[in-house]
């Protein structure tokens, strides 16, 4: 994985420039001002907002204020999806700064998971590496390791630290040298234009014939609707182009894709399918997009 | 039998199960092959009705949470965990208060909205899903 490390820094560091603004109806004591973050796409909205509920609350009395939640364009986010994937999947065809809306009345109980606490979302986090080291290695990895090892983890996307994750998943990216790959490839397919919430299913990295599966041959077998090789220059729904004959790495359309392909792999929540030789791996334009936002708006 | 068991699993929060626990659920006919051994290759074309078939799941207690009398249900693949918990907590007459949480492969906890059906697909053997069931986090 050593030589996917400028790979792996910039799914990392991928930030989405975002203004957070006080639903109208919440009653205040006085004006309440947007507030503006750099959002880290792998992380949970509830787990990077502290100071964003702080600067709402400031302006609110305690009595006017219950548990959190988040909007956009009238649909409640779910915060145990990666950040990076509610964008991708709702707002990467709009102008940036991404608009958030808070709310601290009338959470919605159909739509959200309640979120009381940091450990919550530790949990949630923990209990999605280990689906996918079952999926990669039927939990032999994870289940090795100590307590303090899936506490570093955690920490690590807790407290930004790109060098202590990796250091624990690192070896949740292994595997054995005369296999070729991973049991199976964790994946999940989110889609807007379906009424699932995504698509899991049981994929092995290599064919019975020994090939190993492109990004292409996974979208085809589990999401055909998605690609129409016969045709070309398809665009999807969503403005995305995808090359009919797959060739390497280019899966255009990082911010317009409808079709967001979260590749899990146990670095939690990526969008980025990590390439091995013959895998296609495709980056997301974010560094270009902060840029033309105009960075100096917005804090880490 | 199948539709008994279906319309549990609906009824609102105010009708609780009685004592009347119909038999273990068997197997319907068309069972979907066993996913487990399944490598998905290219070419395979997954019936289009499937998302309506039921998947079965066997529920096992653990530690000191007591045992359901049926174990074994045919359950919608859109059912969610969540709607699992609480079919649960109401057959074992669990206060809503009190915490339920289940397991896939004695190793994690599935997502609360997480459907049945996609973990059947990925975690299923033998043409079921094994789910443990606890009051307490049994693994972490």
């Amino acid at each position: 994985m050593t030589d996917d490390k400028d790979v792996l820094r910039d799914v990392w560091f991928g930030r989405i420039p975002t203004c957070f603004t006080l639903y109208q109806d919440e009653i205040t004591e006085r004006e309440a001002e947007p507030y503006y973050l750099l959002l880290p796409r792998v992380s949970y909205l509830t787990l990077v907002t502290d100071k964003v509920k702080k600067h709402f609350q400031k302006v609110m009395r305690q009595e006017d204020i219950s548990e959190i939640w988040f909007e956009y364009e009238g649909t409640p986010l779910k915060w145990h999806y990666p950040i990076g994937l509610l964008f991708d999947l709702l707002a990467s065809s709009s102008a940036l700064p991404w608009n958030i809306t808070v709310h601290f009345k009338s959470f919605p109980e159909k739509d959200l998971l309640h979120c009381p606490s940091k450990d919550v979302i530790e949990a949630h986090f923990m209990s999605c590496v280990k689906e996918a080291d079952a999926l990669k290695h039927k939990s032999q990895v994870i289940n090795e390791m100590q307590k303090k090892d899936h506490k570093q983890l955690w920490m690590g996307l807790q407290n930004d630290r790109f060098d202590q994750f990796w250091a624990i998943n690192r070896k949740l990216m292994e595997y054995p040298a005369e296999e070729n790959g991973f049991r199976y490839i964790p994946f999940r397919i989110y889609q807007t234009t379906t009424e699932r919430p995504f698509i899991q299913k049981l994929f092995r990295p290599v064919s019975t014939d020994g090939q190993l599966h492109t990004l292409g041959d996974l979208l085809k077998e589990v999401c055909p609707s998605a690609v129409a090789p016969e045709v070309p220059n398809t665009v999807l729904p969503g403005e995305a182009k995808i090359e009919p004959t797959f060739e390497p790495s280019r899966i255009a359309g990082g911010r317009k894709a409808s079709l967001a392909v979260k590749c899990w792999a146990s670095q939690g929540p990526s969008r980025v399918f990590i390439a091995r030789k013959k895998f296609h791996w495709f980056r997301t334009k974010l560094k270009q997009q902060v840029f033309r936002a105009g960075v100096q708006k917005f804090q880490l | 039998m199948a539709e008994e068991q279906e319309s549990t699993l609906l009824l609102p929060p105010s009708t609780a199960p009685e004592a009347e626990v119909p038999a273990e659920v068997s197997p319907e006919t068309a069972t979907p092959e066993p996913p487990s051994s399944a490598a998905v290759s290219p070419g395979t074309e997954e019936p289009v009705g499937d998302t309506k078939k039921k998947i079965d799941i066997l529920l096992k207690a653990v530690g000191d949470t007591p045992i359901m009398k049926t174990k074994k249900w045919a359950v919608e693949r859109t059912r969610t965990i969540q709607g699992l918990i609480d079919f649960i907590k109401k057959f074992l007459k669990l206060v809503a208060s009190e915490q339920l949480f289940i397991y896939v492969n004695q190793s994690f906890a599935p997502s609360p909205d997480q459907e049945v059906g996609t973990l059947y697909e990925c975690f299923g053997s033998d043409g079921k899903l094994v789910l443990h069931y606890c009051k307490s986090q049994a693994w972490g």
